[in-house]
């Protein structure tokens, strides 16, 4: 913000927390490394030299859904998939948000048959949809830019899960038993 | 045949010979005429087969399935010399006209002779109605297990003595078999209109299976004393959605069983609800890092089956573009593959890319598209190149040999680039051919075959290149191998540019390709011809046909059962990463667990082609 260059030594800087929270939120939201077909081949174009998407702070993909901020559905989402992406936007922790990459991810695209999931919206809530097939670097990174838009205008409120939700656990036993592992 | 010549510039009106008839649909005609090889094994089995000859200018035998076994090991042990199975697919027969209950399915099997350059297909009808059960090739040919599952889940075919007989792509408690005539294409309408409150989302997901559905049993063969680990589908190296369940004990490689699916998007199913030249844009998402090869191979098989002559430009932009784009897929193999296990890390990534994202402008310009670019149509190409691009292109492949080499620099000398790949993922040329393996995969093994050189199409046995071998046989033979291709598509590029003939760009053939747009505004004939070409397509000559190119990962085929009408009535797709990711089991082995990432990179994978 070019503070540190125009602020006096010891000087004090007053701003609403949420709006400071949402600033380092929207500079440092750290996608997930995940990618499902062609779109995915274009989201690592956007993360390479030409496009750089670090300079809007999203350079970081992140292997692990517990320390991603961002999951970008890049491709088709097959039946068989399907469940693996709920799960995957699961365990992410909020403050957590979703792209839809392409018109497959976001409507079924030209796969309108049994194995495609007509929009990966029908799994998990979607914030913004970048259409095209596949769409370009600088499309994901003009989608990005509307995400940031969104986040700017966040209120910590969102976050707060009172009981009186719908669908929130009742009890700390009921919420973590959902969580017991599958294991086969 | 009288011809309808209507036009006012003099253009012929060509339907293909008897397809306005009312015997359309109709099946693929019995093979007729003879060939050395159909002669040779009419005399060995006599009556046991039931048929042999050329349809379409392919060898096809017809026999029973109680001697398919007899068949195929005579022919891989014998003189014939067949000694790859290329691919296995199958036919449901039921909705062609004259259908027999008893045989409802047929599969077939293509053959393939390296030292003597020549393919054969067997087709065997399969007696025993909706239940048919054929005789399984994996004692004869390993390679034959993946595709026969593949047979098994998709149309649902019985093999006898299979080892493995799982569902390999659609989640194991799917309740039909899609592809079998009876099973709709599936989908569902797009609800543009609706908002959320609308009592069809109260069904939302209804369409997805539960994650309980995937059974907790062991693949075959694996042992729960040891450690079983899931890596995939969600992983960082896998390259894709691939799930791999792997037997550990300690950290050294048991047992790797690839659990694929997770890309599946029905494109074959897909392919027989489209006209003809419709699929040519679901070719780009198969494997979609070589698009212009996609696209390649599947009009070679159309245009194959037409008869189409294509003229000699549009065959030289064919071949510039298929070797741009094996350029710019080597280039991504060997950026993933330096991540995934080298120390250099990020760097040879962001430098491949910057060479790639150059191919992908030239792309750009000739088609608009980066990645998925539809422009080989069938026919010839879509637009012809423009002004720019020849020179962008000379400029391009004065620089890329330099670049090579820069890339070679990076990583021929650094120590954890060659621990981690001499002597890794060794597959002997014997398990090569068993496996029908194709590609680098097999070049790396020290068979000396590429299907540019030995089996030309589309003019290659005009351009002077090396096919670049190891005998090593490790993924350090198939790293050089790569590199050196990439080496040789310059050289082909080259000469093309150098004698880019001039010429149509596109087949002015009728059949196939729309009246100019002036031509519309004065003639009624040519109008209704567009119309119709629009509306349903050209019609394609009954038979079966099957066209195999050389793609940048290894044989990249397309087979097509023809009913002729404007739609294909079994449209199968024979990718080069499904085939060639069998190996991965087999290579890994007594190996260390991070050395199955390194096969899995060297192996060369798109999973969008493998899950199909």
């Amino acid at each position: 913000m070019g503070l540190e260059s125009n602020l006096k030594e010891g000087s004090l800087v007053t701003a609403r927390l949420e709006d400071l929270v949402n600033w380092a939120r929207r500079n440092s939201t750290w996608p997930l490394l995940f990618g499902l077909a062609c779109c995915a081949m274009e989201m690592i174009a956007a993360g390479t030299a030409r496009h750089d998407i670090a300079r809007y702070g999203s350079e970081l993909f992140r292997a692990t859904p517990r320390q991603a901020d961002l999951i970008i559905v890049s491709g088709r989402v097959s039946n068989k998939m399907a469940p693996v992406i709920r799960r995957l936007h699961d365990q992410m922790l909020e403050p957590k948000w979703v792209i839809a990459m392409g018109i497959c991810a976001s409507a079924g695209g030209p796969f309108n048959n049994y194995a495609i999931v007509q929009g990966v919206d029908k799994i998990i809530p979607v914030d913004v949809y970048v259409p095209g097939c596949p769409p370009r670097p600088e499309a994901l990174l003009y989608g990005m830019e509307l995400l940031r838009q969104k986040q700017t205008g966040e209120h910590f409120s969102k976050y707060v899960f009172t009981p009186e939700q719908p669908g929130a656990p009742a009890s700390a036993e009921q919420a973590l038993s959902g969580l017991a592992p599958r294991i086969g | 045949m009288p011809l309808l010549n209507v036009s006012p510039v003099d253009r012929l009106y060509e339907t293909l010979p008897n397809l306005d008839d009312i015997g359309i649909p109709a099946r693929a005609p019995q093979p007729d005429g003879e060939t050395e090889d159909t002669q040779a094994i009419a005399a060995a089995f006599g009556d046991r087969i039931l048929a042999a000859g050329l349809q379409h200018d392919l060898p096809f035998v017809h026999v029973a399935p109680a001697d398919l076994r007899d068949l195929v090991t005579w022919l891989r042990d014998g003189e014939l010399a067949y000694t790859t199975l290329i691919d296995v697919t199958s036919v449901d027969l039921s909705e062609l006209p004259n259908p027999d209950p008893d045989v409802r399915f047929q599969t077939v099997y293509l053959l393939r002779s390296l030292s003597r350059h020549k393919a054969l297909f067997i087709v065997c009808p399969l007696p025993g109605g909706d239940d048919a059960e054929a005789p399984s090739l994996a004692k004869q040919f390993p390679g034959a297990i993946w595709p026969e599952r593949e047979v098994m889940d998709l149309m649902g075919i019985h093999f006898a003595d299979h080892p493995d007989p799982r569902r390999i792509l659609m989640p194991t408690a799917w309740p039909n078999h899609p592809l079998r005539k009876d099973v709709p294409l599936g989908g569902e309408d797009v609800p543009f209109s609706l908002t959320w409150d609308h009592p069809e989302f109260d069904g939302l997901g209804d369409q997805i299976l539960d994650p309980e559905s995937l059974p907790p049993d062991l693949p075959p063969g694996m042992n729960r004393q040891n450690m079983i680990l899931n890596m995939g589908p969600h992983h960082p190296s896998t390259h894709g959605v691939l799930r791999l369940v792997v037997e550990l004990d300690g950290e050294r490689v048991v047992n790797v069983d690839p659990d694929l699916g997770y890309l599946h998007s029905g494109f074959e199913k897909t392919g027989e609800h489209r006209r003809y030249k419709d699929f040519v844009y679901y070719t780009d998402r198969m494997d979609y890092l070589s698009a212009m090869n996609n696209n390649l191979g599947y009009v070679l098989a159309v245009e194959g089956m037409l008869d189409l002559e294509i003229p000699a430009r549009a065959q030289a932009i064919r071949v510039i573009m298929s070797e741009m784009q094996r350029i710019a897929s080597h280039l991504f193999w060997l950026s993933t593959h330096v991540l995934d296990i080298s120390g250099n890390g990020m760097s040879l990534l962001m430098y491949a890319t910057r060479e790639r994202e150059r191919i992908l402008d030239l792309f750009e310009m000739v088609c608009g598209a980066r990645l998925t670019t539809s422009y080989i149509r069938i026919g010839g190409v879509w637009k012809d190149l423009p002004e720019a691009f020849l020179g962008a292109l000379s400029e391009f492949c004065d620089l890329f040999p330099g670049r090579i080499d820069e890339y070679r620099d990076l990583v021929k000398d650094s120590p954890i680039w060659r621990t981690r790949l001499e002597g890794v993922g060794m597959v002997s040329r014997e398990d090569a051919l068993a496996m029908g393996l194709t590609g680098p995969m097999l070049r790396g093994s020290g068979v000396d075959w590429d299907l540019r050189r030995d089996q030309p199409y589309s003019g290659y046995e005009q351009y002077e290149f090396d096919v670049p071998t190891s005998d090593r046989g490790d993924g350090f033979g198939r790293y050089e191998i790569r590199m050196e291709e990439m080496r040789q598509s310059i050289r082909i590029i080259r000469q093309a540019l150098d004698r880019l003939p001039d010429g149509l760009y596109r087949s002015d053939d009728r059949k196939v390709n729309p009246p100019p747009r002036t031509e519309l505004d004065v003639s009624m004939e040519s109008l209704i011809h567009h119309f119709k070409l629009f509306t349903e397509g050209f019609k394609v000559p009954p038979g079966m046909y099957y066209h195999g190119i050389e793609a940048s990962k290894g044989e990249l085929g397309f087979f097509i059962y023809s009913d002729g009408s404007g739609k294909p009535y079994r449209l199968h797709v024979r990718g080069p990463s499904f085939n060639n990711l069998y190996a991965i089991s087999g290579m890994s082995r007594g190996l260390m667990l991070s050395d199955i990432i390194t096969n899995i990179g060297s192996i060369d994978i798109v999973l969008g082609e493998v899950d199909r």
